[in-house]
């Protein structure tokens, strides 16, 4: 009995929260906010906040083409796979104090799975056999090499501070993160750690293939790059896949960050005179949508804002940028975490 | 319900892919306008798609040359179902100015099923919207019929 409902409850945590569902509708929810914030700054009304909903159920109903030259099998399940990693990151990520798995999962299986998504793009892109797809995926590689430099030297600056107040040298465990800033207050309120703030923020547009950083997918040279022969059900997987990286790289930024600060809802709550079951779920979900309202402000600044300011980089460009600019700072945070401060 | 919210939405995201069939681009700058913060047709949820597998609409300016034809038809046929195809300016609709000379194949109707024609030269964006409009419910009503 005791064993189906653990088997129910991990179920209950893969499909709905914070698995599949929730990554489904904040996600797109994140990048229809983002399409309406991009617009007004451009002084147009834009599309409905919900179109990304629209985009995604009218590519569900559209043909889906597998090209001659295409090898049907890993073209078809690569946005799948992709797809399904972002979720399981979702599942590691601790929403403040909850989280579904976090006690198993480091850092550093966070920072495997995050390339996934990438090795996803790029194994339907060759499995296409398009020309196009073939450009695309050649850029695609360069941008997750370069974005994996500063990502790596900004979690081992954490890692060196988590790790140097708990007397263990170095730590990578998320929940230990976690439970560090619960007790000392947010990473973000250290010295070191904000050259390693900015420089995360700035991998943020990189990662998820935005604005100035999407050479691999610039549709006006390259018609979408991997994703050129893609239609109907797996494109819109994978417009999907691109909506949920937005809410996996924010959300991870406010866990590493911001996971101090907590919401106090509970608190006030509990001073209010509420407790109990019904109470507690209530705190629950506001917590849920202060996670969310975090990550709708932070795609805004790192995503939103850069879109609407800038023009697309080269790819030479872009790596350049990432391993002097941003590793710089993600490198002058481990030199400072070093020396404890 | 799910499929009723698919013919609900093809009706709202239309994607657009543009080919130009020997057009002296007027229309492609016209057609370029329609997206701009002025008339701004995102708001409807029009998006300039790089690639004809991702499109909805293909809009196709120009007078239909001989050496276009077989590139517009065998793009035409990378489209896939449901799909709406939508002449703009009086080129590919009657051959306009270069109508009977032997270097045009046009109009375009010979050819495929032509869903929408918007005339003029070049349309003006408020005419451009207008038959993009149109084109979507045709879209969402062939959606409807589909299977």
């Amino acid at each position: 009995m005791a064993l189906i409902l653990q088997a129910l409850r991990y179920l209950v945590y893969v499909l709905v929260f914070p698995g599949f569902l929730f990554c489904f509708m904040t996600g797109l929810l994140l990048c229809g906010i983002d399409r309406k914030l991009v617009a007004r700054m451009q002084k147009r009304v834009g599309p409905p906040i919900l179109q990304p909903f629209y985009d995604f159920f009218k590519l569900c109903g559209k043909e889906t083409i597998v090209p001659a030259a295409a090898n049907r099998t890993v073209f078809l399940l690569a946005p799948l796979v992709g797809l399904a990693a972002l979720v399981v990151i979702q599942l590691f990520i601790p929403v403040f104090r909850f989280s579904a798995f976090n006690s198993i999962a480091d850092v550093i299986v966070i920072l495997y799975l995050l390339l996934i998504p990438a090795l996803s793009v790029i194994m339907g892109g060759a499995a296409s056999g398009s020309p196009y797809a073939g450009v695309g995926l050649s850029r695609e590689m360069v941008t997750i090499l370069s974005c994996e430099l500063p990502l790596l030297l900004v979690l081992l600056a954490i890692g060196k501070v988590v790790g140097t107040a708990l007397g263990t040298g170095i730590c990578f465990s998320l929940s230990k993160i976690v439970d560090y800033q619960m007790a000392h207050g947010s990473l973000l309120g250290k010295l070191s750690m904000i050259p390693a703030a900015v420089a995360f923020l700035l991998v943020i547009p990189g990662e998820t293939g935005n604005h100035p950083f999407d050479a691999a997918e610039a549709e006006t040279e390259i018609c979408e790059g991997p994703l050129a022969e893609y239609s109907g059900a797996p494109l819109g997987v994978y417009k999907l896949s691109h909506a949920v990286k937005m809410l996996t790289m924010t959300s991870l930024f406010v866990a590493l960050f911001l996971g101090g600060i907590g919401t106090g809802i509970e608190n006030l709550m509990f001073q209010l005179g509420l407790s109990g079951g019904a109470a507690g779920a209530v705190a629950f979900l506001l917590e849920i949508l202060v996670l969310f309202l975090l990550c709708a402000v932070l795609t805004f600044l790192t995503i939103s804002v850069v879109h609407a300011v800038t023009a697309r980089l080269r790819i030479e460009q872009l790596f350049k940028y990432y391993w002097t600019v941003v590793a710089g700072l993600a490198l002058i945070s481990l030199v400072l975490a070093w020396y404890g401060l | 319900m799910f499929k009723n919210l698919i013919k609900e939405s093809t009706g709202k995201s239309p994607w657009l892919f543009h080919i130009n069939a020997g057009s002296c681009n007027g229309c492609d700058i016209e057609l370029v306008s329609v997206l701009t913060p002025r008339y701004d047709a995102e708001r409807l949820g029009f998006k300039l798609t790089g690639s004809p597998r991702h499109a909805d609409i293909v809009v196709v300016t120009g007078p239909v040359t001989a050496q276009s034809l077989d590139r517009v038809l065998r793009t035409i046929s990378q489209v896939p179902e449901p799909r709406c195809i939508v002449t703009m300016g009086s080129c590919p609709q009657s051959g306009n100015v270069f109508r009977g000379s032997y270097a045009i194949a046009g109009p375009l109707s010979k050819y495929v099923h032509v869903d929408v024609d918007v005339a003029g030269c070049t349309p003006k964006p408020e005419a451009v919207i207008d038959g993009l409009a149109l084109a979507t419910k045709i879209l969402a009503e062939k959606r409807g019929q589909m299977e």
